[in-house]
């Protein structure tokens, strides 16, 4: 059961490398928001799979707790902060 | 100078967690001796629901509470917390943050004086964490107002 | 096997299915508000059967308490945050695409 979790981290690890390109690569500073947001998900999950998978998902669950309310308060104040501001270029 | 969002729904979910992010950042304060977090963590959380306020009810709503001011007495009194329970334990006949000395003041046992003395040190770090990180915040977001470069209408 | 794990299992896989889609649509799709829209609807409902995966694996107990907690949290963040971005867009001026622009040039969409 834990090779089956090890598995699914390795394929999410992958999916974040896929959404890396957009973070890194992406047109305008929006693009690269959005990409950020949807590594901030996945590294969510991870980090539980290696709790699951380290046998201490007691101590994991906090960090990931604590990683969804600073990536989403993260994205918040990206998202005040590039309102209405002129370097977005269209 | 971050203005009063129109956003309905982002003030909505900000009045809405803003209760469970301050218990949560209590609860990171008070077990960190079984679980990863401690002061340093528990204050971050606490100026990171201070951050969620400000960008969603405006800079000038959040300051009625919280002032440059009141955040360098805030950072001041975490600092005396610290160096006032080490001092004390100096004064006690130990070495600094020598918590064990503490049981005669407190009434209790070494060991739960120990306990004690370990949060009330963090107490007073998650304390100078918040007030600072506020600091941090206010300074980073009315420096482009005083600029008045392209920012200057946000 | 115990009935718990196969559940947790097709949860995860399924989860790993809309992540995998969410994935390819912030990769391919031609502009910005409909990559927001892949990633805001697929993430947030994968994150939840993840979660839920995880909490049936461990079982009944505090950290299952928890990890619902997240799912919940992450249930009521994650259109928020997505809704708070688009807004920003919206009021930088990004146009979104049209079929119009896509006749013109195919690749044209890619540059938003």
């Amino acid at each position: 059961m834990t090779t089956f979790f090890l598995f699914i981290g390795i394929a999410m690890c992958v999916l974040v490398l896929l959404c890396l390109y957009r973070a890194t690569m992406g047109p305008n500073v929006l693009n690269r928001t959005a990409g950020i947001s949807a590594i901030g998900t996945k590294t969510l999950i991870i980090l539980l799979i290696m709790g699951i998978v380290y046998d201490r998902i007691d101590m994991f669950v906090d960090i990931s707790m604590v990683y969804a309310l600073l990536n989403f308060i993260g994205c918040l104040v990206l998202a005040k902060y590039l309102e209405r501001s002129r370097e977005v270029s269209c | 100078m971050i203005r009063d969002s129109d956003d309905v729904i982002v003030k909505t979910l900000a009045r809405l967690l803003m209760p469970f992010i301050v218990g949560f950042a209590l609860y990171v304060l008070m077990h960190g001796h079984h679980s990863p977090g401690g002061g340093f963590q528990g204050g971050v959380i606490l100026a990171a629901g201070f951050v969620l306020l400000c960008v969603s009810f405006g800079l000038q709503w959040t300051q009625r509470w919280m002032t440059r001011k009141t955040a360098e007495l805030f950072s001041s009194i975490g600092v005396f917390i610290y160096g006032g329970i080490g001092v004390l334990c100096l004064i006690l006949g130990g070495n600094y943050l020598d918590y064990g000395r503490l049981s005669r003041v407190l009434g209790v046992d070494v060991a739960e004086a120990r306990s004690l003395g370990i949060l009330g040190v963090e107490i007073g770090v998650a304390l100078a964490v918040m007030a600072v990180m506020c600091t941090l915040f206010f300074m980073i977001f009315t420096a482009v107002d005083e600029s008045g470069g392209q920012g200057g209408e946000q | 096997m115990l009935v718990k794990d196969v559940i947790s299992i097709v949860f995860m896989l399924v989860g790993l299915f809309f992540f995998t889609t969410a994935t390819l649509g912030l990769l391919r799709l031609p502009d910005f508000y409909a990559r927001l829209h892949a990633t805001g609807k697929g993430d947030t409902l994968a994150v939840f059967i993840s979660l839920l995966g995880v909490a049936v694996y461990h079982g009944f107990s505090l950290v299952s308490v928890k990890v619902v907690f997240i799912a919940v949290f992450m249930f009521l963040a994650q259109p928020t945050s997505t809704h708070a971005i688009s807004r920003a867009a919206f009021r930088c001026g990004v146009r979104p695409w049209t079929l119009e622009d896509g006749e013109n040039s195919q690749h044209e969409g890619a540059k938003r």
